[in-house]
């Protein structure tokens, strides 16, 4: 069975590579016949994809494809070593977090291939890139290993540079290289959190059950094999990592005893890495970092405007549609899930940097001369959106570990995701498609295109009342879940969220009045305005189709997402109660005096000369809180 | 069939139906005859079928649920009881369960005990949107006495409007010539037309708003509400190449948005601390409360969560709230909140705070979309529209939306907010009314005239008139429907809005003079006292007596203010309308040109006139019992004397059905009569007998005057105190990326890049230096030593010698013997 779906992955995500190497062979003159192979192999693999979707029957035998709905765990699990001195596997899986996010990106990207006609300078290595890009992207929502991840973070970045550097506008190497720092700044930060989290991991922490799920052991005798090994056992399993994460005495949290290199199970407490701050809440600020950098959001999206206007309209399209989904992606499958404790701190840090992003966009929106960098900051507060609803973490003692609030706001998040690929990529689109005609996009200088173009203002309208949040669209069901579910975190921020629905109405209303009403054409090239064709249409159909079939039938989305969404948020709420809160019902507190916590007040021993003696007196040792032990200074001999 | 399970499919169907025809013209609309001539025919038919079948399920409903006018007595019978019961208690009620007592006085009523059970309702859902968890968002339905009056009366005018429409929009049926609107080459704008695009906007409309009166939950009538919305921009910036059009368009939606904000604040209150959005319990298909084991409602609804049954359906803050409220103030999640809710002192004011605001949340969305105080400014402008548009949209139903979702939520407002939606409504009310004294424009004068009676119903609804609201707005919304399309013939004739070109109209169109007339009579409650009257002195009188209610009730000189604000709207009303009416019809031609031109309209359009006239004249005649119809769908504990809210508890709200009784009914009778007789006349005197000059009183009163043809200031004020603003914020906020975060991060390049350059010197000229400095030395070393390579052998064994001995004597000095034993050891 493993095999069959390391075949059906590995295929989806590595075909538009293979598609890559084939194009390379084509001769230079025929860029027609690249680009339709190159839309081919793209349509294959979003064939594959929905292969992948397609709900198994319920009962029915577990075939090698199809996708059982209403199950939360990852499907289509295999594991292949890859590096093994290092435990790095090549680790692949799905679940409805990640699946709607690969059918996503498979849809967007022949999408985008159509839309990449009116490219003619050196096509070939556009298709190239755009197909090595596909990979990337695909790999990076279906890795499960985190070094794997991080391969596929790398591939999609480099080719993104230069379809931007090479096929943009004029500024387009400012662009570029702001989009490759900023986002290798992010990747960096993510490598050193990755790093400090794999070497504190520790497998034989989890249960011979958790090791075969996470299929670190093929058997429960290997699984005992590895529990039982002396030295630490680190991890890049994403999987495992979650697993520990959410351990009563996770080794994120702080530092145990050590006995041979290693720290010694059931001996950790929470302590200091630097600055009074644990090693999960360095790791999962280093990670959200790279992960809102990617989001983009505010203060570190500055990139995403400049590589938006100068990008070329396909890659814009993939850009807002899938690239800025994989921050939202990381958030809710490593940040949280990974470093619940820190995540628990800062929630309130993520849930204002999200409703900050929101605000922030959408004046930005409004005050833009420039049709795309106006959609780009739509962009920055739509998925404001996603930070805010993946943050509301309500489900504390206040409010009885009730998680039904906080999923509904994950679920938001996600939808609005799904919904922002939609509805972002065909904005950006059909800015692209005036943008052919009269090659500007000064907002001042359009208006009077209803008449000129009736059935693109149609379809214009459509989209960008979909990106407004107009009920019967797709954007309006992310928004609201967010927006409700934010109150029972914090009725300030929902206030604020709220508000950002009037800002919304704002920007958009104000984009349509000056491009599409009015009774002339103000701009240069105004002989160019002939209707949409056939292969636009082609296009702009599907999109507006889905915009409209996912805001009236949301549970299409909802069916896939919503078990994985919801068991997560259910696992981190009773991680809340039986974990975080463990001290008593009274005291929400971080609870440290368990029973079996000892303590390493500021510094782990040094692992020169430990010896036997020292684990053994660890049972003698009086048990006293760390807030004491930190009191008292580190007067207790070692 | 039985009806539980008829009527929302009827109803169902009556709401789908104009849905078909949207989607049917979206598509072929263009070819639907010749210039799309046909579009009209499909719509029209739609809404018309959509008619059929709300009327079918009336007639069900009455058959099903007889109007007895003996039960209403009895009802009050009932009502006075508990009022006295009440009365001899002498405590301060709201919020505070007195479980026991009243409730049982209530229940040993016997027969009457299902009267005050609560309305007959049945509500179901149709179909899930999201499902986390135990939340779910559904579309369903709640269906009422007061929805199915609402769905017929809002396909019956839709329907008359229809015709309408297709007579006046019949210049869009081939190129049309746009005198408003001038091109950069001086010439007018010529355009095709777009016939079978209006009727997809209406069909949309009709869609939406009949969703919205159906819908089961307040998160559906969210979603309407919207898409109402939506339908209204498309129509009022129908003239899309109007700028004025287009601007009143986006003016309308934001506004609304405003409102939609804090409608949205409302449900998060409701949601976050409930958890549920639904209006009535669960039922079983039979239309019976669905019960669960332990014998409760197995999911109650909002209203009964607010008005939980064995309290006697006394408004009080739900067991939810009470557990968010405590919870907001850091007291923590009690064991048993059951517990803290059953002791009388404080349980109402802990979370009760969450009630006022889903409540002002909610009626902050209505006063958005009935265009009150502070936000009726877009509704003015929204007469961009075709006057159809006007007429449906923004008179009678969607407008009206906002007093029907007051109506409504009824059960939830507080006292406190009902006081709140009182002043709204009576601010409104004078501030519109002042207005459309001075507006020239027919058809500002009656968006002032709309915008004003709204204020009538919003006041009416919260001095605790919920009846008097809602018979108000169906009578309104007829006659007022009557009188935008009777404004709307006269600008199809003259082809001007301007009322100072139009006068002695009614000789060239008398239908329409005629019509509007009774359109005027029934907007002031035109009637013989006590004897028979239009359907707005009924409806009128009733608010009237509510207001004057409510004023005996409460001694402060703020509630005595809402029964003068009423009585003196009636005098402004009748007085503008009248203006309007002389001002358009009667006396002299002032425009020769435009008074030639004038003809009646075709048959299509005057046809609907009449219907509505006679609709505008009878709906409210005691003999079709329409109040009595409505009070079937009053809500549950909502007939009765309400005593004092948690935080105002010196407020009264009078039971309505004391408003009918002797002397209140007939000093209402006589100040309505009064009112509106002396506005009549004046406006008689003035514009009629012309005994007063209108230019003399407005130079006497000039700066008066000034404020009214300013409209208050209010669209300067606002653009000054938000809209510059928000572009002054967004204009910083768009500098600030480029100014600093940009500035900045291209700060740090260029410093990355200085430092590689001095990284470069330091390589070339320190690290490079030292290396060539070293290879310098290490030559001139080696150049230096060849004087040793002397080639005499003597001298190189000597060397050799010393090397060794030297070597020997440096080993002996750091040798261990421990070296030699064993194998070494690990460090």
């Amino acid at each position: 069975m493993d095999n069959s779906y390391a075949a059906l992955l590995t295929l989806v995500v590595f075909l538009p590579a293979l598609g890559a190497l084939v194009l390379a062979f084509f001769p230079k003159d025929r860029p027609e016949g690249m680009r339709l192979f190159a839309l081919a192999v793209s349509a294959v693999v979003f064939v594959l994809t929905v292969v992948l979707a397609w709900p198994t029957p319920a009962g029915g035998s577990a075939a090698m494809t199809g996708f059982s709905i209403g199950k939360a765990g990852m499907q289509q699990m295999f594991s292949v070593p890859w590096i093994t001195s290092f435990n790095i596997f090549y680790f692949m899986g799905m679940d409805g977090i990640s699946l709607p996010l690969v059918v996503l990106t498979s849809f967007l990207s022949m999408l985008a291939l159509a839309a990449s006609w009116p490219i003619i300078k050196a096509v070939k290595a556009y298709l190239i890139l755009f197909l090595l890009l596909e990979t990337g992207m695909l790999g990076v929502f279906l890795s499960l290993d985190f070094f794997l991840f991080y391969v596929f973070w790398e591939v999609m970045l480099l080719p993104m540079y230069f379809l931007i550097g090479v096929w943009g506008g004029p500024r387009r190497e400012y662009a570029a290289i702001k989009f490759f720092l900023y986002t290798l700044l992010g990747s960096v930060l993510m490598l050193i959190a990755i790093l400090m989290l794999y070497f504190t991991s520790d497998l034989r922490l989890l249960s011979p059950q958790t090791l075969q799920t996470v299929r670190i052991a093929a058997s429960e005798d290997t699984a005992k094999e590895i529990i039982s090994r002396p030295t630490a056992q680190h991890t890049f399993n994403i999987l495992a990592m979650t697993a520990m994460g959410q351990l009563k005495e996770s080794p994120f949290s702080g530092a145990g005893e050590v006995a041979n290199g290693a720290y010694v199970p059931g001996t950790y407490a929470h302590s200091d890495l630097l600055w009074g701050k644990n090693l999960q809440w360095w790791a999962f600020i280093l990670l959200f970092i790279g992960f809102a950098i990617k989001v983009p959001a505010v203060p570190v999206h500055t990139w995403l405007p400049d590589a938006h206007v100068e990008a070329p309209t396909p890659i814009s399209m993939i850009l807002a549609g899938v690239l800025l989904k994989m921050g939202g992606y990381g958030i809710i499958r490593i940040c949280y899930p990974i470093c619940p404790d820190a995540g628990y701190d800062l929630a309130w840090f993520v849930c204002t940097i999200g409703a900050l992003s929101m605000v922030y966009g959408a004046f930005a929106a409004m005050a833009q001369k420039d049709f795309k960098r106006l959609v780009a900051y739509s962009s920055v507060s739509h998925m404001g959106y996603v930070v805010l609803g993946i943050g509301v973490w309500s489900a504390t003692f206040r409010h009885g570990y009730d998680p039904d609030y906080w999923a509904m706001g994950m679920n938001g998040a996600m939808f609005q995701m799904i919904a922002h690929g939609i509805s972002s990529a065909g904005m950006f689109f059909l800015v692209g498609v005036v943008y052919d005609r009269v090659h500007h996009r000064n907002l001042d200088q359009f208006g009077g295109l209803f008449a000129r173009m009736p059935v693109y203002t149609g379809f214009a309208i459509g989209i960008f009342f979909a990106g407004l949040g107009l009920p019967g669209l797709c954007g309006f069901i992310g928004e609201v879940l967010v927006t409700l579910s934010v109150w029972n975190f914090s009725h300030t921020l929902a206030v604020i969220s709220a508000a950002v629905v009037i800002l919304t109405a704002g920007y958009i209303l104000w984009t349509i009045q000056r491009v599409y009403l009015g009774p002339e054409y103000k701009g240069p090239h105004g002989d160019h305005l002939h209707d949409m064709t056939g292969r636009e249409l082609a296009i702009a159909i599907p999109l507006l189709s889905l915009a409209i079939f996912f805001g009236v039938y949301p549970q299409a989305i909802f069916n896939y997402l919503e078990p994985s969404v919801t068991g997560s948020v259910r696992q981190l709420a009773d991680w809340t109660k039986n974990v975080k809160d463990a001290g008593g019902a009274a005291n929400p507190a971080p609870p440290l005096p368990a029973a079996a916590k000892t303590t390493e007040p500021v510094t782990p021993i040094p692992p020169s000369n430990t010896s036997t003696t020292q684990s053994s007196t660890r049972e003698r040792r009086p048990i006293a809180p760390l807030t004491s032990a930190l009191a008292t200074g580190t007067s207790s001999e070692r | 069939m039985s009806l539980p399970s008829t009527l929302p499919v009827l109803l169902g169907l009556a709401w789908l139906v104009p849905l078909a025809s949207f989607t049917v013209i979206l598509f072929f609309g263009p070819r639907l005859g010749p210039h799309g001539k046909h579009g009209s025919t499909v719509a029209t038919g739609a809404i018309l079928t959509s008619f059929v079948l709300s009327l079918a399920a009336l007639i069900g409903w009455v058959w099903e649920h007889p109007v007895q006018t003996a039960k209403h007595e009895a009802h009050h019978a009932v009502a006075a009881k508990i009022d006295a019961a009440e009365k001899a208690d002498g405590k301060i009620e709201t919020g505070i369960p007195k479980t026991g007592d009243k409730s049982a006085a209530v229940e040993t009523e016997g027969g009457e005990s299902h009267e005050h059970a609560g309305p007959v309702y049945y509500s179901g859902e149709w179909y899930t949107l999201v499902s986390v968890g135990r939340l779910r968002l559904t579309v369903g339905y709640y269906i009422d006495a007061l929805t199915i009056v609402m769905f017929t009366m809002v396909t019956l005018i839709a329907s008359c409007i229809h015709f309408y429409a297709s007579g006046y929009m019949h210049e869009e049926l081939h190129e049309v010539t746009d005198h408003e609107v001038t091109l950069s080459d001086g010439h007018h704008l010529h355009r095709p037309g777009r016939y079978p695009r209006f009727f997809q906007y209406l069909s949309l409309f009709c869609f939406s708003m009949l969703g919205l009166v159906i819908a089961g939950n307040i998160f559906m009538v969210f979603v309407f509400w919207e898409l109402v919305g939506a339908c209204s921009y498309f129509l009022i910036g129908f003239y899309i190449e109007r700028r004025s059009a287009s601007t009143a368009a986006n003016k309308a939606f934001i506004t609304n948005r405003i409102g939609d904000w804090g409608m949205l604040i409302g449900l998060m209150a409701i949601w976050g601390s409930l958890g549920t959005f639904a209006f009535g319990d669960k039922q079983t298909p039979d239309g019976k409360l669905a019960v669960a084991k332990s014998g409760g409602a197995e999911s109650p609804g909002i209203f009964s969560l607010v008005r939980r049954p064995e309290n006697g359906h006394r408004l009080m803050t739900p067991e939810g709230m009470v557990r968010d409220g405590m919870s907001a103030t850091a007291v923590g999640v009690a064991t048993d909140v059951a517990k803290t809710t059953a002791e009388p002192e404080g349980p109402a004011k802990i979370g009760h705070w969450l009630l006022i605001v889903a409540g002002l949340g909610i009626f902050c969305g209505c006063v958005g979309k009935s265009a009150q105080f502070p936000l009726h400014v877009w509704l003015p402008d929204a007469m961009e529209g075709p006057t159809p548009v006007s007429a449906l949209v923004h008179s009678a139903t969607m407008v009206a939306a906002g007093v029907y979702l007051v109506g409504r939520f009824f059960p939830v407002f507080t006292p406190e907010v009902l006081l709140v939606i009182a002043i709204t409504g009576g601010v409104t009310l004078m501030l519109a009314a002042t207005i459309a004294i001075t507006a020239v424009d027919i058809k500002r004068v009656l968006a002032y005239s709309t915008i004003s009676q709204l204020g009538y119903m919003m006041l009416a609804l919260g001095v605790g008139g919920w009846l008097a609201g809602l018979f108000h707005l169906i009578t309104h919304a007829f006659f007022k429907s009557l009188l935008f399309l009777c404004s709307g013939s006269v600008i199809h004739a003259c082809h001007t809005n301007d009322m100072r070109k139009m006068g002695g109209l009614r000789k060239k169109m008398p239908w329409t003079a005629y019509t509007m007339l009774v359109g005027c009579l029934a907007i002031i409650g035109g009637g013989i006292p006590f004897l028979i009257g239009l359907s707005g002195y009924y409806s009128k009188d009733s608010i009237i007596a509510q207001a004057l209610s409510f004023k005996l009730a409460n001694p402060s000189p703020l509630c005595g203010m809402m029964f003068y604000a009423v009585a003196g709207g009636a005098a402004i009303t009748a007085f503008y309308m009248f203006r309007l009416w002389y001002m358009t019809f009667a006396g002299k031609p002032r425009d020769q040109h435009v008074y030639d031109h004038a003809h009646e309209s075709p048959k299509v359009m005057y046809v609907p006139l009449v219907v509505l006239a006679v609709f505008a004249v009878c709906v409210g005649w005691p003999i079709f019992q329409l109040p009595q119809l409505l009070e079937q769908a009053r809500p549950a504990g909502t007939g009765i004397t309400i005593n004092g809210g948690v935080f105002a508890p010196t407020l009264v709200h009078p039971a309505e059905h004391l408003s009918h009784e002797g002397s209140i009914h007939i000093t209402a009778t006589l100040v309505a009569s009064a009112t509106a007789l002396s506005g009549f006349l004046l406006a008689t005197a003035i514009y009629c007998w012309r005994l007063i000059s209108a230019d003399e009183i407005r130079n006497q009163f000039r700066p008066l005057y000034n404020l009214f043809w300013n409209k208050w200031y209010f669209d300067e004020i606002y653009q000054k105190i938000f809209i510059g603003p928000v572009m002054f914020v967004s204009r910083r906020v768009a500098d600030f990326d480029r100014q600093v975060i940009d500035r900045f991060i291209n700060g740090c390049a260029v410093a990355v890049r200085q430092i590689s350059v001095l990284d470069d010197l330091i390589d070339r000229w320190f690290v490079d230096g030292l290396v060539n400095f070293t290879s310098r030395k290490i030559f001139a070393l080696a150049i230096s030593l060849r004087g040793v390579q002397t080639g005499r052998l003597r001298q190189y064994v000597m060397l050799i010698v010393v090397g060794t001995v030297g070597l020997f004597v440096i080993v002996s000095f750091f040798w261990n013997p421990a070296w030699g034993a064993g194998p070494p050891l690990k460090p």
